[in-house]
């Protein structure tokens, strides 16, 4: 059987959750968003598939599917940070395409707080509990500033360069109505914001929201009357690519790029937009090169022409950055689902114009110094 | 504070880890040794400047430190220096921190 996403669906995105906003209520209203949205009945699902890292515990995916009043024959439970989502879509197309469901859902989403967030990324694993944060609040940011800072050397980019995609994603998101901030954002603004970590600035972070993203996945032939199912053309993932003995400059998708691209019989040329997880700046131009879509590794020219002046359309719906990002894995989800609602043209006043092809990433997890998961897929309007 | 940082080493092959490993992925050995690295380089200094949660965070400096036995290590650094200088090492709750050589945190 082939297998398409044919619905997305939505919770709101909220910056400070309160009593009784749990991350149930926030999955429950994304669920009931995409089987909306792709004209299911909640009885026709036979597979789930959750992340939830900081805040579904100690529910577990079984505990999510009866609280959901769901029954299903194929199930999934994903821990692994930004590259979940990516990695739940690929066990879900193989398991509609082997047969072991035929409806799946697959959701993602976090309720921690920002307190509950920053608490849960200090022991977000032994090592960063043992050696890391003995240190002080170390936390991602720490970690991503000393690589943003090592990408500035190694590829002689400026402070500036990374104000280009916090500024073009912004952009975008003044056309996305769910995401958390929308007023444009200057490089005046940029520069000038305070260091949180140096270098990293108020806006190379990610604004913690709560909230929850569901995408369905069945036969093409299900997708609601008048529009475009999509297809996955290709999905590839890498987990521990370098046993954190590397520099964290590249990612993963350094060691499947080759392949990823001619499995799926396309160049990165041929797609017509972007969802890369970027949790910062610095890992959207790094997975962009490892993906082989900027020319010559010449990190700040791409960031200035083709993310800065949109002459390439990367993270449409305004990224984690201007969006949002619900604790990490669903991070992963909203671009995917972005990219099926540019694929559908269904995504207003930030539409791609004939948008047929998307590429849409994860990344996170982060071990020691860097992440050590990531993973990539190609979508296709059918 | 603990003069240098402990490492995990591979028996067989002789390769250092920090943090632990169970299997060598050089060699595939479950054997390692206890072992102290006590001098490095830094590479990149970073200051935390906002804290979620807190108005006034205590400054912290974390380093990353390539220590003489070539594994790549965060640290607290106890010191005002620079990338590129020197440093000794010493471990604290499991932690690496980096001193000016000759000094102690």
């Amino acid at each position: 059987m082939v297998a398409s996403i044919i619905g997305v669906g939505q919770s709101a995105y909220v910056r400070h959750p309160q009593q009784g906003q749990t991350v149930h209520v926030f999955i429950r209203d994304a669920v009931v968003a995409a089987l909306k949205d792709a004209g299911i009945d909640a009885g026709e699902v036979d597979g789930f598939a959750v992340t939830s890292h900081f805040s579904l515990r100690p529910d577990k995916a079984t505990d999510l599917v009866w609280r959901l009043g769901l029954s299903v024959n194929w199930l999934l439970e994903d821990t692994n940070g930004g590259a979940a989502a990516v990695n739940m879509l690929g066990h879900a197309v193989r398991g509609i395409e082997s047969g072991a469901a035929s409806v799946i859902l697959v959701v993602a989403g976090d309720a921690t707080g920002l307190a509950g967030f920053a608490k849960s990324s200090l022991e977000s694993s032994t090592a960063t509990r043992d050696h890391v944060t003995p240190i002080g609040p170390v936390g991602a940011n720490g970690r991503y500033a000393l690589l943003t800072a090592r990408q500035m050397k190694a590829y002689g980019l400026a402070k500036r360069d990374y104000g280009h995609v916090a500024i073009a994603q912004r952009q975008w998101a003044a056309g996305n109505p769910l995401a958390a901030y929308r007023t444009p954002l200057t490089m005046e603004e940029y520069l000038a914001a305070p260091m949180v970590a140096d270098p990293l600035c108020r806006y190379d972070c990610v604004p913690v929201v709560a909230g929850a993203q569901a995408i369905v996945l069945a036969h093409p032939d299900r997708v609601p009357r008048g529009r475009a199912p999509v297809r996955v053309r290709n999905v590839r993932q890498c987990f521990n690519y370098d046993h954190q003995a590397g520099d964290g400059l590249h990612t993963g998708i350094s060691t499947f790029a080759d392949r990823f691209w001619s499995e799926a019989g396309v160049s990165p040329g041929d797609v017509d937009l972007a969802s890369i997880y970027d949790d910062y700046p610095a890992m959207v131009l790094a997975q962009l090169d490892d993906l082989g879509l900027i020319p010559d590794h010449d990190l700040a020219r791409y960031a200035s022409r083709e993310i800065g002046e949109r002459r390439f359309p990367v993270n449409t719906w305004g990224g984690l950055l201007s969006a949002g990002q619900p604790g990490g894995p669903a991070g992963g989800l909203n671009g995917i689902s972005e990219a099926v609602l540019q694929l559908q043209h269904r995504a207003g006043d930030r539409q791609v114009s004939d948008a047929e092809l998307a590429v849409v990433t994860g990344y996170g997890l982060t071990m020691y110094r860097y992440g050590g998961a990531a993973g990539a897929a190609i979508l296709e309007r059918m | 504070m603990e003069k240098g940082l402990g490492i995990w080493r591979c028996v067989q092959c002789g390769t250092g880890f920090f943090p632990e490993r169970f299997l060598c992925p050089e060699c595939r050995s479950a054997e390692f040794s206890r072992d102290r690295v006590h001098q490095g380089v830094i590479e990149e200094i970073t200051t935390i400047r906002h804290v979620i949660g807190q108005n006034e965070p205590k400054l912290v400096k974390v380093a990353s430190v390539r220590t003489s036995d070539g594994q790549l290590v965060l640290a607290g650094l106890r010191s005002d220096l620079d990338e590129g200088h020197a440093v000794d090492l010493f471990e604290e709750s499991r932690a690496a921190f980096a001193v000016k050589p000759g000094t102690s945190p």
